[in-house]
This record gives C-alpha cells, sequence and structure tokens, in this order.
C-alpha cells in the first residue's frame, strides 16, 4: 500500500483518551472544514477550513503585547470585539507574543506523518481497551485526501478506525475511498424532516440518506443523533430517524447525543452569535423517554456514545 | 457486567468505625513515663539491655485497653486515634507544643493539663541522651546549613524511629513468640566465646529474649482483661466473645497460630507491639493476602462472612494507631498519616501469579472500612488476572485514593539491580508510601530525606548562592553560558556537593540510632539479625540501603527546557533578561503569592508569620515581637503590580513552553536527566550499615511545603509556589490528557529510582463509570506499566477540587472533560457549564 506521508490537512486537534466515540480509548483527529452550520455546533471553530482565532476575554491582561505585531492591523484595544475578523488572516502571529494565551490560535497544517506520530503515543491503550483512531471534524470527508492517507496509515499500524460523519459528502468516489480503510462509522443523522433539517444545520437530508445507504453497505455504522430541545428532541422525530435507520444495511445500534452547552462559549471566543442560546439541556426523564422510543424500535440504544 | 459492587460492613463494623471517626487524637503519657524509669534504672547496661528493660517495662505496664465490640484486640493508647511519646528520639517539640498542639491546623492532638506535667516531668531526663542530640553533634555547620536552606531535610529520622520495615509475620504466626526464643536459645549454644563479637551478640540475644517474654506477657494481660470483662458482661453473646478473645490471647502471639481468627490476633499483637517499641512509622504489614491466606484454606469450620469481619476488624485496629510530629512535619504529613503499607497480589518467589481469596477480602474489607488506613497497595504484572485489576480498578473508584498500583515489571529487576536475590526481589512488598523492599530481610531506610531539586537549580542560577549566602560552589555567573549543557555541567557540580553533605547528615543519624536505640524486638524478625548476633540498626539486616528521596524534578526538567528552548533555540530572550525577570520574580510581589494553593484553610496568616520570622531572624538573629507585627502588617497592605510589560513577556513565553507531562520527548527527557543526575549520583555513597544509598523521587506532600523556600524559576513558577508534586507533571501543566501525561512520567528512569516513585493521576467520576470505565481504568493502568511506570494511584476528582479548578484554571488544566464528538478542556468551559458538571460529581455512579 503506497501512503503520501507528506501531504498536509488542517487539523485543529488531536484529542487523546477520548472514550465516547468508538469502542475503548480512542484518539480523536479533529479536522477543520465542515459544509453543514448546524446551530448547535459544538466545535463551532472547525466549520471554516482556515485557521481561526480565539479571543479568551477574561484571560487578557490588557498590556498591548499583540497589538504591534499584527501583519493587519486587525487588532484595536478600542473595540469590544478586540479582533477585526474581516481583516484577520489567522496568521497566530499575536497568539504566539501572548503571554497569558488569551489568544489562541485554532487550526494548523499537520502532515500524514506528524498526526501519525502522535498516534503511535497511545499504540498500547488501544491494544489494552481495544480502541483505536477516530477521525472527525468538521466533517471528516471535507479532507478526504488527506483521510484516506491518514486512514491507510492507521490500518498498516493495526489499529481501529472509526469516523464521525455527517454524510454530506459530494463525491461517491470519496466516500469508496474512505470507508474502505475504515472498521467503523459513526454517522449523525439530524432530522428526517428535511424543513427542519435545511432551517437547523443549512442543508438539505436528501444527499445524506443517499450517502448513509452507501456508507451502511461498506461499512460497520452507528447511526448518532444529537438530540436537540425543540429541533428534534421528540418522539416523531425519533422514530422517524428509527425508520430511516432501519432501512440502512447492519445498522443495530443508535447513540443519542443529548444536547450540552459545551460548546457554547466558543462562539464567544470566536466573536460569534450562538443561535440556540438559552435552551436548556435534556433532563434524565427526557433522555429515558427518548431512549424507550429507541428500544421500541427494535434498536440497542446508547446515550452519549 | 465487570462491577460487582460491594456488600454493606457489618453493624459491628460500622460501630467500631464510628468510633474511630469520632475520636479526638490525645496524646497519652503512659509509655514516656515508664521508658524514662526504665533508663533512669540502667543507666550501667550496654544501649541493647537498656532498650530490652526499656520495652519489658512498657509491656508489662502499659494499660490494657478493649474496646466495645471488638473482636481483634491491642492497643497502644487507652484513647482511640492516639499516640504515646518517644522521648528516647527527641521530646523538645512535645514541649513546646504543649498548649498549641490542640489547635494547630495541621494533625491537632489534645494535651490535658496533667498528660502535659508527666511527661514534662520525664523530659527532664532526656537532654543531651537522644538519638538526635547525639546526630546532631556529629552532623558539620555546612550540613546543618543546607538544611537550613532548604536544600534537603533529613527530618524522619533525625526526630523519631526508623519504622520503614516489614518484619517475618509468617514466622510469628507459625512459630510464635516462643519459637523465636527457642531460634535465639539455638543460637546462643552455638556461640563459640573465642568469637571477639561474643559478649555483644550475647546481650543482643539476651536483649531478644527479655523483649519476648515481656511481649508473651502483653497479650497474656490481654487475656487477663479480656476474663474479667466476660465475668462481669450481662449480653451473653459479647460474654462468649470476650471468652474467645481470652482464650485467643493466652494462645497467640506466644504459640503459632492454628486457625484463622488466631492468626488475625497474632497478626495484630505483633503490628501493634512494632509500633510500642518505637515511634517509627511506616510499619508495613506487605504482603498480607500471602502469609494469612494458609490460615484461611486450613480453617474448614469458619464463615466466609465471619472471616470477611475479622478482617475488617484488622483494617479498623489499623487506623487505631496514630502519630503525632512536629508542626513543620504536621503539615509536610497532613492527615494523621502512619503509612502502614499493605499489599496484596502479584507474583510469589518462583514467578507465578499469587493472587488469592485473602487479596480479594482486602479489597472488601477497603470499601465496608473507607477510612485511611491501611496504605493499601497492589502488584500488577502482565499474569495478573483481569479481574483482580478490574476489582482494584472498582475499589479506586469509590475515591479513597486507593489502591495504589505497583509494576513488578520494574521493581523486580531494579531490586536485582541493587543485589537483591532474584527470588527476594519478586517477593517484595511496598513500605510507606511507596517504597519496595524484599521484607524481613531488609533495613531500607527509605524515608532518609527530601532533597529538593529545584532549590538546587535555584541555587545553580545564582552561582551557588541561595539568597545572600554562598552555599554551594562557584560554578559560574549563568548569563556567560553558551549551551544548555554549561547549565547540565554547573547543575551537575552544585547537585554532588549537595548529595555530599546530605549522606553526612543521614550517615549521622544512622550512627545515632545504632548507638542509642538498637532495637531488640524488631530485630528478632528481620534476617539475618538473630545469625550474625546483630541489631537492625548495626547492620543485622541482609539487605541495607538508605533512600533519600527527590522532588521538584518536573520543575527543574521544564526549567532547563525553557531556557534551552526560550534562550539557545528561538533566541527570544537573553540570559541577563531571564536573569532579571527571575530575580524580581517576574515583577510579582513575593509575599502575596506565598499561600494561595495550601490546601489547608485559614494557614494564610500562619504563611506570612512564617516567611517573616525566617527573613527577620536572617537579618538581625534576634525576634523583636514589635516589628514583627510591623512586617506581617506591611505585608497585608502591599498592592499587586503587573511589574513591566517585558518581564510579562518573559513570563508568558516561559509559561507557553511545552512542559513535562505532554508526552513530548525532547521536553520529558529533560526532566529525565535532571532525576539521573541526582540518583546516580546518590548511588556513589555508602550507609554504616554496609549497604548503598539509593534514590527515590516522591515528595509526601513536602513538594508544597519547600516550595515556600524556592525561587522564582525559569519554567515561569513564581517564588514560593508549590512545586511538582512527586514524579508527576506540574500542576496543570500536563494538557494532552491522562495517557500523555502518564507516557511522559513513564519516560523517567524509573528502574534507578529503586527507591520509588510516586504518580498521582486525578479523574472525574464521569470518565470512570459504568463497566466502560473499568475497562478504561485497567487499560490505563496496563499501558503505564507496560511503559515502564513504577507506580500510579488514582484520586477521583470531587466537588471541592473542581471549585479550586473554577477559581484558579491554571492550576487544573489537566482536567479533561468527555463528550462525545467534543474537543476541550474543563477550564476554557462557560462558568455555567462547569457549575453544571460540578453538581454532578457528586453522583456520577
Amino acid at each position: 500500500m503506497k501512503i503520501n506521508y507528506d501531504l498536509e490537512g488542517i487539523v485543529f486537534d488531536i484529542q487523546r483518551f477520548s472514550i465516547h466515540d468508538g469502542p475503548g480509548i480512542r484518539t480523536i483527529v479533529f479536522l477543520k472544514g465542515c459544509p453543514l452550520s448546524c446551530w448547535w455546533c459544538c466545535n463551532p471553530e472547525a466549520q471554516s477550513l482556515k485557521p481561526l482565532m480565539m479571543y479568551q476575554v477574561d484571560r487578557c491582561v490588557h498590556c498591548g503585547l499583540c497589538l504591534p505585531v499584527c501583519p493587519q492591523g486587525a487588532l484595536s484595544s478600542e473595540t469590544d470585539a478586540f479582533i477585526d475578523r474581516e481583516k484577520c488572516i489567522g496568521c497566530g502571529a499575536c497568539a504566539k507574543i501572548c503571554p497569558t494565551e488569551a489568544l489562541v490560535l485554532k487550526g494548523k497544517k499537520m502532515t500524514v506523518n506528524e498526526v501519525v506520530d502522535i498516534l503511535k503515543k497511545d499504540e498500547a491503550i488501544y491494544r489494552h481497551s481495544n480502541g483505536g483512531i477516530t477521525i472527525s471534524g468538521g466533517e471528516a470527508l471535507v479532507q478526504y485526501g488527506f483521510t484516506t492517507e491518514l486512514l491507510k496509515a492507521c490500518k498498516i499500524n493495526g489499529w481501529h478506525t472509526a469516523v464521525e460523519t455527517t454524510g454530506y459528502i459530494g463525491s461517491e468516489s470519496a466516500i469508496n475511498e474512505v470507508f474502505s480503510y475504515l472498521d467503523l462509522a459513526l454517522l449523525d443523522v439530524k432530522s428526517y424532516n428535511d424543513e427542519i433539517h435545511k432551517k437547523y444545520t443549512g442543508v438539505s437530508n436528501a444527499l445524506i440518506h443517499k450517502n448513509a445507504k452507501i456508507i451502511a453497505g461498506m461499512t460497520k455504522t452507528v447511526v448518532r443523533v444529537p438530540t436537540i430541545p425543540g429541533v428534534n428532541a421528540n418522539e416523531k422525530e425519533i422514530r422517524a430517524i428509527c425508520g430511516f435507520a432501519a432501512t440502512l444495511k447492519g445498522v443495530d445500534t443508535i447513540h443519542l447525543l443529548p444536547y450540552h452547552t459545551y460548546g457554547e462559549n466558543k462562539y464567544e471566543l470566536l466573536g460569534r452569535p450562538y443561535k440556540l442560546e438559552k435552551t436548556p439541556s435534556l433532563t434524565e426523564p427526557e433522555i429515558d423517554a427518548l431512549e424507550e422510543v429507541v428500544k421500541s424500535c427494535g434498536f440497542h440504544c446508547v446515550i452519549g456514545g | 457486567m465487570i462491577a460487582r459492587g460491594f456488600t454493606d460492613p457489618t453493624e459491628r463494623i460500622e460501630k467500631l468505625k464510628r468510633v474511630i471517626l469520632d475520636a479526638t487524637p490525645y496524646v497519652e503519657s503512659e509509655r514516656a513515663v515508664l521508658v524514662t524509669e526504665a533508663y533512669k534504672e540502667t543507666e550501667g547496661l550496654s544501649p541493647i539491655l537498656r532498650r530490652a528493660k526499656a520495652v519489658e517495662k512498657i509491656f508489662n505496664n502499659l494499660p490494657i485497653t478493649i474496646r466495645d465490640n471488638e473482636l481483634i484486640v491491642g492497643a497502644i493508647t487507652k484513647n482511640p486515634r492516639s499516640t504515646e511519646i518517644c522521648p528516647e528520639f527527641s521530646f523538645d517539640w512535645v514541649e513546646k507544643e504543649f498548649d498549641t498542639m490542640g489547635s494547630r491546623v495541621a494533625d491537632p492532638f489534645q494535651i490535658p493539663k496533667e498528660t502535659a506535667k508527666e511527661l514534662h516531668d520525664a523530659f527532664l531526663y532526656w537532654p543531651g541522651k537522644t538519638t538526635s542530640d547525639l546526630a546532631t553533634s556529629y552532623m558539620s555547620q555546612e550540613t546543618k546549613d543546607c538544611m537550613g536552606a532548604g536544600v534537603f531535610t533529613v527530618g524522619n529520622y533525625f526526630y523519631g524511629g526508623v519504622g520503614h520495615v516489614s518484619v517475618d509475620y509468617k514466622k510469628v504466626l507459625e512459630k510464635g513468640f516462643r519459637g523465636i526464643i527457642t531460634e535465639v536459645v539455638e543460637a546462643m549454644e552455638k556461640m563459640d566465646r573465642g568469637d571477639p563479637d561474643y559478649i555483644k551478640k550475647l546481650q543482643f540475644y539476651n536483649a531478644i529474649i527479655i523483649s519476648y517474654n515481656a511481649a508473651i506477657n502483653f497479650a497474656h494481660r490481654y487475656a487477663e482483661k479480656a476474663m474479667a470483662m466476660a465475668a462481669s458482661e450481662m449480653k451473653p453473646e459479647r460474654k462468649k466473645e470476650l471468652l474467645q478473645i481470652a482464650k485467643n490471647c493466652m494462645k497467640v502471639p506466644g504459640n503459632g497460630a492454628s486457625n484463622f481468627y488466631e492468626a488475625c490476633q497474632s497478626f495484630w499483637f505483633l503490628q501493634c507491639m512494632l509500633q510500642i517499641e518505637s515511634s517509627g512509622h511506616s510499619i508495613s504489614p506487605g504482603r498480607f493476602d500471602q502469609y494469612m491466606y494458609p490460615y484461611l484454606k486450613n480453617d474448614p469450620t469458619i464463615a466466609k462472612d465471619f472471616a470477611q469481619e475479622l478482617v475488617d476488624c484488622i483494617w479498623i485496629k489499623l487506623n487505631d494507631v496514630n502519630k503525632t510530629r512536629d508542626e513543620i512535619s504536621a503539615q509536610a504529613f497532613a492527615g494523621y498519616a502512619v503509612f502502614q503499607n499493605l499489599c496484596v497480589g502479584g507474583q510469589d518467589e518462583e514467578g507465578m501469579d499469587a493472587t488469592n481469596d485473602v487479596s480479594y477480602m482486602c479489597m472488601e474489607a477497603t470499601a465496608h472500612v473507607k477510612l485511611p488506613a491501611p496504605s493499601f497497595s497492589i502488584r500488577v504484572w502482565q499474569g495478573t488476572p483481569d479481574e483482580f485489576l478490574f476489582r482494584a480498578c472498582e475499589v479506586t473508584r469509590l475515591g479513597l485514593g486507593v489502591p495504589a498500583m505497583y509494576n513488578d515489571e520494574v521493581i523486580i529487576p531494579a531490586l536485582v539491580n541493587r543485589g537483591v536475590t532474584l527470588n527476594d526481589a519478586r517477593n517484595y512488598c511496598i513500605i510507606g508510601c511507596v517504597e519496595p523492599q524484599c521484607p524481613h530481610k531488609t533495613e531500607g531506610w527509605h524515608d532518609a530525606a527530601f532533597f529538593n531539586v529545584a532549590k538546587v537549580l535555584e541555587i545553580t542560577l545564582n552561582n551557588g548562592k541561595a539568597g545572600d549566602k554562598q552555599l554551594g560552589p562557584v560554578t559560574g555567573d549563568i548569563t556567560t553560558f553558551t549551551s544548555i549543557d554549561d547549565f547540565f555541567c554547573a547543575f551537575t557540580k552544585q547537585i554532588q556537593y549537595f548529595v555530599h553533605y546530605l549522606a553526612e547528615a543521614d550517615n549521622c543519624v544512622d550512627i545515632a540510632h545504632a548507638e542509642r536505640c538498637p532495637l531488640p524486638f524488631l530485630s528478632a524478625l528481620v534476617d539475618d539479625c538473630i545469625g550474625r548476633g546483630k541489631s537492625v540498626q548495626e547492620g543485622g539486616a541482609i539487605y541495607n540501603f538508605t533512600g533519600p528521596q527527590a522532588f521538584g524534578v518536573a520543575d527543574s526538567g521544564d526549567s532547563m527546557y525553557a531556557i534551552q528552548k526560550n534562550v539557545f533555540e528561538d533566541k527570544a530572550m537573553t540570559l541577563t533578561e531571564l536573569k532579571n525577570a527571575l530575580d524580581a520574580n517576574f515583577g510579582e510581589p513575593i509575599h502575596r503569592t506565598c499561600s494561595e494553593s495550601i490546601d489547608l484553610k485559614d494557614m494564610t496568616t500562619e504563611m506570612k508569620v512564617y516567611e517573616v520570622v525566617k527573613k527577620i531572624l536572617s537579618t538581625s538573629g534576634s525576634l523583636d515581637i514589635a516589628k514583627l507585627t510591623d512586617e506581617v502588617a506591611a505585608m497585608e497592605t502591599t498592592p499587586k503590580s503587573y511589574g513591566s510589560n517585558d518581564y510579562l513577556r518573559i513570563q508568558g513565553l516561559l509559561n507557553k513552553t511545552p512542559a513535562f507531562g505532554n508526552d513530548i520527548d525532547e521536553v520529558d527527557f529533560m526532566a529525565r536527566k535532571c532525576a539521573q543526575i541526582y540518583c546516580k549520583e546518590v548511588e556513589n555513597y555508602t550507609n554504616p550499615r554496609g549497604g548503598q544509598f539509593q534514590a527515590g523521587i516522591y515528595p509526601v506532600s513536602a513538594n508544597v511545603l519547600f516550595g515556600k523556600d524556592v525561587a522564582a524559576l525559569p519554567d515561569g513558577r513564581l517564588a514560593t509556589k508549590p512545586l511538582a508534586d512527586g514524579v508527576s507533571p506540574r500542576a496543570g501543566k500536563d494538557v494532552n490528557g491522562p495517557t500523555a501525561a502518564a507516557n511522559s512520567v513513564a519516560k523517567l528512569d524509573h528502574f534507578r529510582a529503586s527507591n520509588g516513585t510516586l504518580y498521582n493521576q486525578k479523574f472525574l467520576p464521569a470518565a470512570l463509570a459504568g463497566d466502560k470505565g473499568l475497562q478504561t481504568f485497567a487499560a490505563l493502568v496496563r499501558s503505564y506499566f507496560d511503559h515502564k511506570g513504577m507506580h500510579v494511584q488514582f484520586n477521583v476528582i470531587d466537588k471541592e477540587t473542581l471549585l479550586a479548578a473554577q477559581k484558579n484554571p491554571d492550576q487544573y488544566r489537566d482536567l479533561v472533560v468527555r463528550v462525545a464528538g467534543y474537543s476541550a478542556q474543563f477550564t476554557v468551559l462557560a462558568k455555567e457549564v462547569q457549575d453544571d458538571i460540578i453538581s454532578r460529581t457528586e453522583q456520577s455512579f
């Protein structure tokens, strides 16, 4: 198998000791770029392909060290926003000098080789926990060339591979290529109702439905439903999703991922509005009820992945 | 289902536990008075016989106490969780604290007026006669200066007995004390009057016989007391129990045990008596499951529940033992720690897995009793059954911080490298905190000193000076250095200099113990004291070590890497800029920062007073109360200033420099190198018992206390802040998750740090919930041990820790929160989300 170890991708995090995204203990490679813009997205820094600055005002000591180093003149202590997002090109010069890590750059170019070097560090933990590697994002297939090379490199090490995907992938050949190196697909299904889907994710679900069938035909697939109050956290929607999942080959498990607000803070750091503001988390009884719905449709149900 | 859960403890255990939890610790005077009387009566005798006579007097006269509901008896003190005093080691600190020990912050003990008076009268005998006095008289001024500056301390054995041993429990269970006496008599019969050591040996043998006869009498006094209590007991059930207790105490430990109940009673008497003879802590039961199992297996009539209750009773008794220390040491060992380490599992002498039913019963007892003692350890190797490791993880999840887990695959070769035979090494147990030794053959002197590697680095950066004093050698002005090698060269010379005085200090204390406090009762149960005819203190053990432990390793390694990267590679600052920033503590007032991170509440003012007292004493040599008040008041009002932007820039760069604990080789190898420089230097020294020095890397909690004496460091740490804990990364600096941190720690040379290393990992309960949590736990242990880490223990994080993390996020960046498909750390979450996690933390299992 030929592998291009020098191919570069844009990575915004490599998170070791992950325990909710596939079996065992895993390392997740978070890639940048996503065609969807879900209102509840907990990794909004991943949506754009280019590196983004995060600014955490409560860490800032207003020392002013960053102001003169910005090549774009995008920083100003006069404005509340501090960063002019129009001007910022994500070069990271300010983050480099910031003494308190109030400014942090999200996203950097890494080669397949550099990523694999980090993945290798937890080989023993994959072995002892039956874990492996999960590629996530963003949408893991936006950079499908990089994803493919990375997965090939994982397979020659004998690691279990999984992907978290929206299923919103334009190129069928990309799917064919990537999924032949995968042991597990964690396929997000947000809503069976296309109107709702369009409203909350920005895209139609037709392509996702088409791809889901291809993916399930190639790779062991688990359907994951981010369960959002006011969007899809109701019996009707969950039943519809289960009905769809029943048409996918070999799908026997559905993960309900209850809405959480862990990502809300990031919107502020990115200087963007959070559209689901003031949405409460689901209560235990509400989650239990939805779990019962999934079970009544004949699926094994896991809460939280 | 992997998780099995735990049964509820019996009503008896609940009641006994309540007594411990409700106890107010007291200082009692009987032992001090008895030992003083004995010493007054025996002035003309040799030290070993004086010790025997003192032990005899104590065993014959110490009050006999059987507490309500006990099945296993034998108490050191009348009040539960209380302590006796051993003035033969040192006493003046007790006298100084007569009025304050009851109200101090760390580990208070009540001293009633009458007790204080009896102790005071006893203490009048001791000035100039203690081991501490003798050791002090042997030490050079240079050594004392090093200790004064906080480079190292030999506190433990300087002020108290040595302890830190695991004796031959098996022999006592099998042959009883009478068997020991017989063995000694046989040795005496073989003696040759022509042997130049004949007289010394004879004294030693006589001392053992005196001690063991008195010890048998001590048990018989318990039998009499139980009989008397039975006679007046109204409840028939308790009456029956007391009669059984009387029967047991007549038989053991005088004779061998013939069933599990007798074995439990015999074990406890021995454990208790060892701690009456001397004040040394870390008297460790060692491989309890190995020597107890035959008595369970060969006791077909015992009910399983009753056997468990007996083990639970032993767990309670282990918590009845308590020790007081001087105020500063009490801070270092906060939590009434006595360190009776009990370990289960692992290999036998032949290299086969030795896990048995008693190993599992010990887990159950830990879950039933949920008290700090024993320091519970498990041994793990590649042949350890998963079931056993899962069970240990289930105990860990209870949040008690135990069991600590030890890696046979590192410890066995590490001990072999120190000259221990393969069979003996396979039979190792753990002493005290984390120190491996071959039981009943070793005088390990494991806790010989705390050595502050970070302080030595500070001294290196100041060309041998500590403050204004030229304490170490002149090794060069660092602003003239041109590579990191120059730093390592200077650092190595400073380490060599200070380790030399450390060895001197330890050996002075060692000799003082041999000359003034040889211990006949203990020595008879350590091979080959009887064969050699001399005490443990005089070199009677087969294996002899001195183990001074280092701390501040991560701080030193990170500082070296920060210099390498920022000065020599990135050229982001000059050495002069760095040095100026360090001298200025990055523009931060030093005293403002000194006590934030100390867990003990209300310490702030006390710490400030401590700082001021040191300052005044160092300049004027005497203390003027008016000046003290002024200085403390001045401190309270000094405003915080950010200093110049340049200090901020420099500190920012240093803080952002990758640190030990993130699985980055070039960073981690700096810490490895710093630790190795210390470990290798220590190995060059030998002790008066004929054994080698061997280093350990663990701080107990000295890293907080001794941090107060260390100035700002190139890793960005401010003056007086706590240092890194053991081999752990600096607080909050390991941001790549627990597996990365564990890999970094495993890169240290644990084989060489054969006196033990200590690694604490903390987890949010949610990460370890359910069966998957147990599998996750077990995988973490196996993986860390694959990478050749030596020890790990897991602390499940409680609500208080998370609240602290909200306040001081930089100290807690290692806390990981895991949610499907999400990337971030606890400390970057919005406050409301943190609050939500905190509220859920307490009910995760």
